[in-house]
């Protein structure tokens, strides 16, 4: 931010800005707030949506990079194919979700509208799935959509092997070839065997499609993938564009007006950066953001009462666990994993920790999710019984370990004081151990802790999506090591039939053995929090825990 | 002795703030040595049922997000801040003044031992080129953290000062007759070094151990602080303030603002009790200050004879 912007920008003197720039609660703010013309932190532009982030995007490609200020942008910035029907949320009133249930009722048993593709048609075998493509889509560069941009979208995919190689593989895609152009306005995806995420990945954040022709010349020979281009800026069918981007401080969007679909009541939508939460969380309270993400439990507790402040709590995708790494003695032992659990304070965590912005961990999967089955789940405080199965594995005296958690989130060291209090007692002495968030998620993927929190959360929302990453020792995520033979089996198995009685009981039978082999400490499903002004409607929740600004208007 | 006591006694009475340092390093070293037997609860126990309890007479500074009781902590921290800065001063105090010694008394002429105290010298410019706090987290970060880490750090950091003091000191003294005395009898360096250099050369050396040891304190406390010191639930102070930085906000200040507070305490009593040892050191101040207590008792005795009307 240089100081020719504050000059020309915001006519204002040193000591008013600095005035100002203190009133707005954050020296975070302040920077960016010079590039801000008058009205968009004044309260007066109603069209114009101010968002506290944790953090702008650092890039605009989801092939590379998914953190969280990328990911709230990518439902703004392009469409999808497909996306779900909404509904309203049955907990919380005013706010709307996806409805991701199976409807035995409708096509293909899901609640899909048509976004990208104004209709589809699965084959009755499962193997090939063909979208018409709606006509007369502008992109923001002006180009039309067409079966091109689907086919380039997915090419790239191959080509990158970036996280599109995910996308591919789930599909059971192992060539560009199966993705056939059938028309201008018409393509096919073909498989080999019946995969009923064909239509789910359609939603799948990820899975946005690009202006081709705008991708091509911006690269030009040199890269031919756009990979520079996507980075800082966008070319996709969304309903808003890009304006400005400056990492670390602000980026800014704008509705489109030649956008296909229904128009963004707010023409502006302005991301800060403030990283601290406190900041965030003043910034709201005294009204110069529309909405403050992540605020912490205690924060949220602190805004009841408000008038001017509302907070959302909806049921989410987001899950929170401990590893236990069934490589390392003496958590191999399926007792020792099941004792652990039953000494986890899950209500006493719930309660002080999360305020009741969270559930009891009791599947392993979002409790959301189709499919998923919490009744398996025994493991309610009970340290007589944890002391027992200690006993049963030979560690009657208890053990020694360490629990390792994430620096960068506030609520991990207090649950693992919980626990290490717990343990205690049945003679498990704990080490805790603080790591900086980078070498956290190092940490993780190596695999070589004994017991490490994580949290995730898969986003599509199908129970063989979830378990798959998670539990299959092929996936790159099986963080815990558990390996069990059964559970591959049934897992793919139900990634192979398109008939959701099948699936159902497949996965109820991969659920049951998951809960008493217990390869995670459960701990919770931390809920997915708006904190906004009182104002502002239209909150809608998606799996991908991400905000699409198109959703928002002020009442 | 009775009079050096007297004397000391005297002194503080003539410099109050004196003795208000004594006093807190004192009442820590009571707590480090008997808090396990003062503490009302557990200090690393949670107690999900009574979190952010405000300071009342079942705890007296509150508790904190987890339930552990503020004032136990905040009485048990001084057995770790204080153990780790002890050690780490003594530990860089002893290396730091052998290697000084060494490095003063061969610095003059040619050889190898010269070169080698040249050497020491530049290693340990380097080390002081180091901003300290950020040396200290890279030693931490390189040799994992733990207590004994965080020792070893702040020795590392504090080693050159040792060396220096101890340098100059040794540097002049070497020039006095009694050692050139020494060497023509034919006294080995090292029992010249040990007889006569080192016990001439140690009284500033002792001034600054007690300044050290504040320091070390403020040093541990702010590893922690930043998640690489102690382990958590350790009572620290430094872990304590940043456990319960974030609650601040939302209107919990006492589970930051009393360790803090014992923090700051301690560290200015122990820069009270440096301050004091460095002038009853200096044989100028002390006689200054004699004076000055003279001066004071014989206006007393004037006040006295005054008012029984004499």
């Amino acid at each position: 931010m240089s100081d020719r912007d504050a000059g020309s920008g915001f006519p204002q003197n040193r000591r008013q800005f600095l005035r100002n720039s203190a009133a707005l609660g954050g020296a975070s703010l302040a920077a960016g707030a010079a590039a801000l013309p008058g009205p968009a932190l004044a309260q007066g532009a109603s069209d114009t949506l101010v968002v506290a982030s944790p953090a702008t995007p650092q890039g605009l490609d989801i092939e590379f990079d998914v953190s969280l200020g990328s990911i709230d942008t990518l439902g703004a910035l392009y469409e999808y194919m497909l996306g779900y029907e909404k509904m309203a949320d049955p907990h919380a009133p005013g706010v709307m979700r996806e409805d991701t249930g199976v409807h035995p009722d409708k096509p293909n048993g899901l609640a899909l509208k048509g976004k990208l593709a104004e209709s589809w048609e699965v084959t009755p075998d499962g193997r090939k799935a063909t979208f018409k493509l709606r006509e007369g889509v502008k992109s923001n560069w002006g180009n039309t959509f067409t079966a091109k941009d689907v086919k380039w979208t997915w090419d790239r995919k191959f080509n990158l092997k970036g996280q599109g190689l995910f996308q591919t593989a789930v599909l059971g895609l192992h060539t560009p070839d199966q993705i056939k152009i059938e028309g201008d306005h018409a393509i096919s995806f073909n498989l080999e065997k019946p995969n009923p995420l064909l239509l789910k990945q359609q939603c799948n954040l990820a899975n946005p499609i690009y202006d081709s022709v705008k991708c091509a010349q911006a690269g030009g020979k040199d890269d031919p993938w756009a990979v520079k281009f996507l980075k800082n800026d966008s070319a996709g069918f969304g309903p808003y564009r890009l304006k400005q981007l400056l990492r670390g401080q602000q980026a800014v969007f704008e509705a489109r007006d030649d956008y296909w679909g229904d128009k963004p009541a707010m023409k502006r939508v302005i991301m800060k950066e403030v990283p601290t939460s406190a900041s965030r969380l003043s910034l709201l309270d005294g009204g110069a953001v529309d909405i403050a993400q992540f605020l912490q439990p205690r924060e949220l507790q602190s805004l009841k009462g408000s008038k001017t402040v509302a907070v959302d709590a909806v049921n989410a995708s987001y899950m929170i666990w401990l590893e236990l790494n069934a490589a390392i003695k003496p958590f191999d032992n399926i007792d020792v994993r099941r004792a652990f659990n039953y000494a986890i304070p899950q209500d006493e965590i719930i309660r002080t920790i999360y305020y009741g912005y969270a559930d009891k961990q009791t599947a392993p999967m979002p409790y959301i999710y189709p499919m998923a089955d919490t009744s398996f789940f025994d493991y309610n405080l009970n340290l007589d019984k944890a002391k027992a199965l200690l006993g049963k594995a030979g560690l009657g005296g208890g053990f020694s370990t360490t629990i390792s958690y994430n620096a960068g989130d506030p609520t991990q060291e207090p649950i693992a004081l919980l626990i290490q209090t717990s343990l205690r007692k049945i003679g498990v002495t704990i080490t805790l151990e603080k790591l900086p968030a980078g070498v956290f998620y190092e940490a993780v993927t190596k695999r070589q802790k004994p017991v490490i929190f994580y949290l995730d959360s898969p986003w599509t929302p199908d129970p063989g999506y979830s378990m798959y990453l998670y539990f299959n020792q092929k996936s790159y995520v099986d963080y815990s090591n558990y390996k069990n033979d059964r559970v591959d089996q049934l897992i793919t198995e139900g990634l192979e039939t398109l008939d959701d009685k099948i699936r159902q009981q497949k996965y109820t039978e991969v659920q049951k053995i998951l809960m008493s082999e217990a390869p995670w400490g459960f701990l919770a499903y931390p809920k997915y929090t708006m904190a906004r002004k009182a104002g502002l409607k239209g909150f809608t929740y998606y799996t991908s825990n991400n905000l699409r600004f198109q959703d928002f208007s002020r009442a | 002795m009775m009079s050096a006591l007297g004397f000391f006694g005297r002194a503080l009475l003539a410099r109050p703030r004196f003795a208000v340092g004594y006093a807190i390093v004192a009442l820590v070293v009571l707590a480090a040595l008997f808090a396990p037997w003062v503490a009302p609860y557990s200090p690393v126990e949670a107690n999900p049922n009574e979190f952010l309890e405000l300071p009342s007479r079942a705890h007296l500074f509150g508790t904190d997000a987890v339930g552990m009781d503020i004032f136990s902590r905040a009485i048990t921290a001084p057995r770790i801040d204080l153990t780790i800065a002890i050690l780490g001063t003594l530990l860089s105090s002893v290396v730091g003044t052998a290697l000084g010694a060494l490095v003063g008394f061969y610095s003059v002429g040619r050889g190898p031992k010269v070169w080698l105290s040249f050497a020491v010298m530049r290693a340990a410019d380097v080390l002081q080129a180091f901003p300290v706090f950020v040396f200290a987290i890279a030693l931490v970060a390189a040799l994992g953290q733990s207590i004994e880490t965080v020792v070893l750090a702040i020795a590392f950091v504090n080693m050159p000062i040792y060396l220096r003091l101890m340098r100059s000191q040794v540097l002049s003294i070497r020039a006095m007759r009694y050692v050139e005395a020494a060497k023509v009898a034919g006294v080995s360096d090292a029992t010249t070094i040990r007889r006569h250099i080192i016990p001439n050369a140690i009284a500033p050396v002792l001034a600054q151990l007690s300044i050290n040891v504040g320091w070390g304190i403020l040093l541990t406390s702010a590893l922690s602080f930043v998640g690489a010191g102690v382990r958590a639930p350790t009572p620290e102070w430094g872990s304590m303030i940043s456990m319960g930085f974030q609650n601040v906000v939302t209107g919990q200040w006492w589970p930051s603002v009393f360790p803090g507070l014992s923090l700051a305490i301690t560290v200015f009593g122990f820069s009270l009790v440096g301050a004091s040892i460095e002038m009853l050191s200096d044989p100028a101040r002390r006689q200054t200050l004699a004076q000055e207590m003279e001066r004071r008792n014989a206006r007393a005795a004037a006040r006295q004879l005054v008012k029984a009307g004499i």
